[in-house]
């Protein structure tokens, strides 16, 4: 049976190899720890990106003198469009009480204004910050409307700062993915290349170039996800200790480091995945050199 | 069962190894190819495995024509040529059992054929006592004897021999020759590239001297050479 042939082939040569065997799967494991590191910053900088931008609103003020009809009329318009997520309607009254809760420990604030000193308005709840801007200007000059308000300048280096951030993290997870990936397969030509004598016998003896490249590949998948369980290990071990422990010492951040199992899970199959795919192709690769002939 | 004509074979670099070489080699001849180093004995030998092609010229192996034989064919022609070198081309890490047994792993042979055919074969080639034994605790010509045998357990239909005793004292190769020589009986085709005159002198057999690419001397039941 073929099968027991290729599986036997693949666990002797490992065995036979420790010493290159040890260095592919470390090698592996680093450098998709390296890669799984990346993942999880970009974790938390999306996180905090995403809790940022989903304190961003526009407010729409309103005239005093807006009649029922105009209002109803903003209302609608604001909620059909596809950019707004949420509308509510924030009375004189329930401004006022805001207002309030706000400045609570300083009462000289508001404590000789009249009730209905603040004007009523509408909270625009966006479904992602860049719409604020738009979203802002349309509304601006419609009747009974006094001035829509957005974060402005703030929120233009936010967004810009925020895509930055992101456009960082892809580039460094793409870098480290084309790195690791180029370490691997060095990794295996390194060990491919310490048996080639082996492949010219094989070559010689007319094996069959899938025969030959089977158990090399399968080696070559195997210590590769060997290196992605121990990499993904230690993920998982540093989200249950490292990760909770800090969202706990601090709660404002606990947001940004806590990742639902589906993200972790994510991390965990992009681990795996690269790994095989960089053993199979890096050995199929790191083989052509020598199957020529 | 070989058969080149007019092969032409020119290296990167403008190096001209065979220069229209034409030979017709029959079913069951063992063939002596000799001539001076660079005279393209090896050339042709690499051209029987595919493992060169000709740069003209036709090359037919077992009734098959090599330039049209589509890569994937290639393992399929070289199990029915095997292959002896000067540099014998063992396995260091593997016992002398199991660098025959791999010859016959690597094409698939089923565990029981394996188990069957070698010990036979080691025991054809005077080795059946040194089966566990690793090759650099053999002499060169026990090593040289267990590449024969990885080279014929299959059962070739041809022999092919670069120099099979260049690294061996005269009385070794004495001894390799008598084992070719017997393989030869069996109806296997064997070609030989050797500088070896008392081998050639001794065996009077075909004798084919190249030089410069193309065959200066076909000579059956021959000797080395006049001149050299």
């Amino acid at each position: 049976m073929r099968l027991r042939y290729f599986l036997s082939e693949t666990f002797t040569n490992l065995r036979r190899n420790l010493l290159m065997s040890i260095a592919a799967v470390s090698t592996v494991a680093i450098s998709l720890l390296l890669l799984g590191g990346v993942q999880i910053l970009g974790m938390v900088v999306g996180n905090m990106t995403r809790s940022w931008e989903a304190k961003v609103e526009v407010r729409v003020f309103l005239l005093n003198d807006i009649t029922e009809g105009e209002l109803q009329e903003l209302e609608t318009t604001l909620t059909n469009l596809d950019q707004v997520r949420d509308v509510q309607y924030v009375s004189k009254q329930a401004a006022f009480e805001e207002f309030k809760e706000q400045y609570a420990d300083q009462p000289e604030f508001y404590e000789n204004l009249p009730e209905d000193s603040l004007p009523a308005s509408l909270d625009v709840k966006l479904t992602d910050a860049k719409h604020s801007e738009p979203v802002a200007t349309l509304v601006n000059g419609a009747p009974g409307v006094d001035e829509a308000k957005f974060g402005g300048d703030l929120i233009r280096r936010l967004l810009k700062v925020n895509s930055l951030l992101r456009t960082i993290t892809f580039v460094m997870s793409l870098v480290l993915m084309i790195a690791s990936a180029a370490l691997i397969a060095n990794t295996i030509r390194v060990a491919i290349y310490a048996r080639r004598d082996e492949i010219g016998i094989m070559k010689l003896v007319g094996a069959t170039n899938w025969f030959i490249r089977v158990p090399f590949m399968m080696e070559g998948v195997f210590a590769a996800l060997v290196g992605a369980l121990i990499a993904g290990g230690i993920v998982l071990l540093a989200n249950a200790v490292l990760f909770s422990r800090m969202g706990e010492a601090l709660p404002f951040l606990a947001s940004v480091f806590s990742f639902s199992s589906g993200e972790i899970a994510s991390i965990l199959l992009i681990l795996a995945g690269v790994g095989a795919a960089v053993g199979l192709v890096g050995s199929s690769m790191a083989l052509r050199r020598f199957l020529e002939v | 069962m070989i058969k080149t004509v007019d092969v032409r074979k020119e290296y990167k670099g403008g190096i001209t190894a065979l220069d229209g070489l034409t030979l017709d080699i029959e079913k069951g001849e063992f063939v002596f190819v000799v001539g001076p180093s660079g005279s393209g004995k090896s050339t042709f030998l690499k051209l029987l495995t595919k493992e060169e092609e000709p740069s003209g010229g036709e090359v037919y192996v077992a009734g098959k024509n090599l330039s049209s034989l589509p890569r994937w064919r290639v393992p399929y022609l070289r199990r029915n040529v095997g292959c002896v070198f000067q540099d014998f081309k063992l396995l260091p890490n593997k016992t002398v059992f199991e660098n025959v047994a791999f010859g016959l792993e690597v094409i698939g042979r089923p565990r029981n054929v394996v188990q069957r055919q070698v010990p036979q074969i080691l025991e054809l080639v005077g080795l059946g006592e040194k089966l566990d034994r690793f090759p650099d605790e053999l002499s060169g010509g026990e090593q040289q004897r267990v590449s024969i045998a990885r080279a014929f357990v299959n059962r070739p239909l041809i022999l092919i021999a670069d120099e099979p005793t260049g690294n061996l004292d005269p009385a070794t190769s004495v001894g390799i020759m008598r084992l070719l020589d017997r393989i030869n009986r069996t109806g296997t085709t064997i070609v030989m590239a050797t500088h070896d005159h008392a081998i050639v002198d001794s065996m009077r057999r075909r004798v084919v001297e190249l030089e410069a690419g193309q065959v200066v001397r076909d000579q059956s039941r021959g000797i080395y050479g006049v001149g050299t």
